[in-house]
């Protein structure tokens, strides 16, 4: 199972920062006040598509094949998800 | 299925769209002609008058230019995103769709039969004129048939203008109103013109 990376507090839904990181290799840990980047920040779905996007060379006409959408609606998708991104980078 | 039937948008646009938009159009003015029944403008339906092919055909042109020409200038002004042009125009021919299914029901004189009834009955203009009972209730199945289609139409062409402008909530509602509204006036004015001047 594919565990997904939490991003919003379970209980209050607030944004979850980092706290503590671990290397594998020699089980050293780093703990700290760390917060997430934007891109982590956004949900699977909306990381996805960003994943996709850049995959596709930023040519929304091939996202909109790839997701079997219209074209509008792809370029609806990215806008909103450009207004999120530029509204997180604002707080 | 239902959400498909009133936003195909959300998997369909662009060239895509005017091309099957710009053919249902097409035939839709071609029903229209051999049925009898026309859109004066972009929401009327008027049954049992005869028009040429050429006159049935230019008012649903006009009709979609009207609305889609006033959403494009209103879509520039208040949309943050890209809009295109193919986009808005195409998904607007589609939109028309139904009105396909208003023209097929125009074969029925049931409608125009009512109306002379209630003329002479009421109005006492034209021929006495009497109705059966299955004939008048054939004539509100197909009226209310029509007020349905007509639904579908306005809220495919909100779906449209929509996606294709990316402006949502209160504001889309509310251009999409006020734009409607000059798009009857618009249409009217321009199909009464292509009337007077191709019809008389």
């Amino acid at each position: 199972m594919e565990k997904r990376l939490p991003v919003l507090c379970p209980s209050c839904d607030s944004q979850l920062r980092v706290s503590s990181l671990l290397c594998e290799h020699c089980n050293t840990t780093v703990t700290g006040f760390f917060k997430l980047p934007v891109l982590m920040r956004l949900d699977q779905k909306e990381q996805s598509f960003i994943i996709e996007f850049v995959k596709s060379s930023g040519s929304l006409k091939i996202m909109a094949e790839k997701l079997k959408l219209s074209y509008p609606t792809v370029r609806n998708m990215l806008d909103d998800l450009i207004d999120k991104i530029i509204k997180m980078d604002e707080k | 299925m239902i959400r498909k039937l009133i936003n195909p948008f959300n998997y369909i646009a662009g060239a895509k769209s005017l091309l099957i938009g710009l053919a249902m159009i097409f035939i839709t003015s071609l029903t229209g002609y051999y049925s009898n029944t026309f859109f004066p403008d972009i929401l009327s339906v008027k049954t049992g008058v005869e028009l040429t092919f050429k006159v049935s055909l230019l008012f649903n042109i006009v009709n979609w230019l009207s609305i889609s020409l006033l959403l494009y200038i209103a879509s520039l002004i208040f949309s943050k995103s890209s809009v295109r042009f193919i986009d808005l125009f195409g998904t607007q021919a589609l939109a028309r769709s139904p009105y396909l299914l208003a023209a097929l029901l125009g074969f029925s004189k049931s409608i125009n039969r009512l109306g002379e009834y209630f003329l002479w009955k009421y109005l006492s203009i034209g021929e006495p004129t009497d109705i059966s009972s299955l004939e008048m209730t054939i004539a509100v199945v197909l009226l209310t048939l029509i007020v349905i289609i007509s639904i579908w139409m306005i809220t495919l062409m909100y779906n449209a203008f929509k996606v294709s402008s990316n402006i949502k909530g209160g504001k889309s509602v509310t251009i999409f109103i006020i734009v409607f509204i000059l798009s009857i006036i618009l249409s009217a004015f321009v199909n009464n013109l292509i009337f007077n001047t191709l019809h008389t």
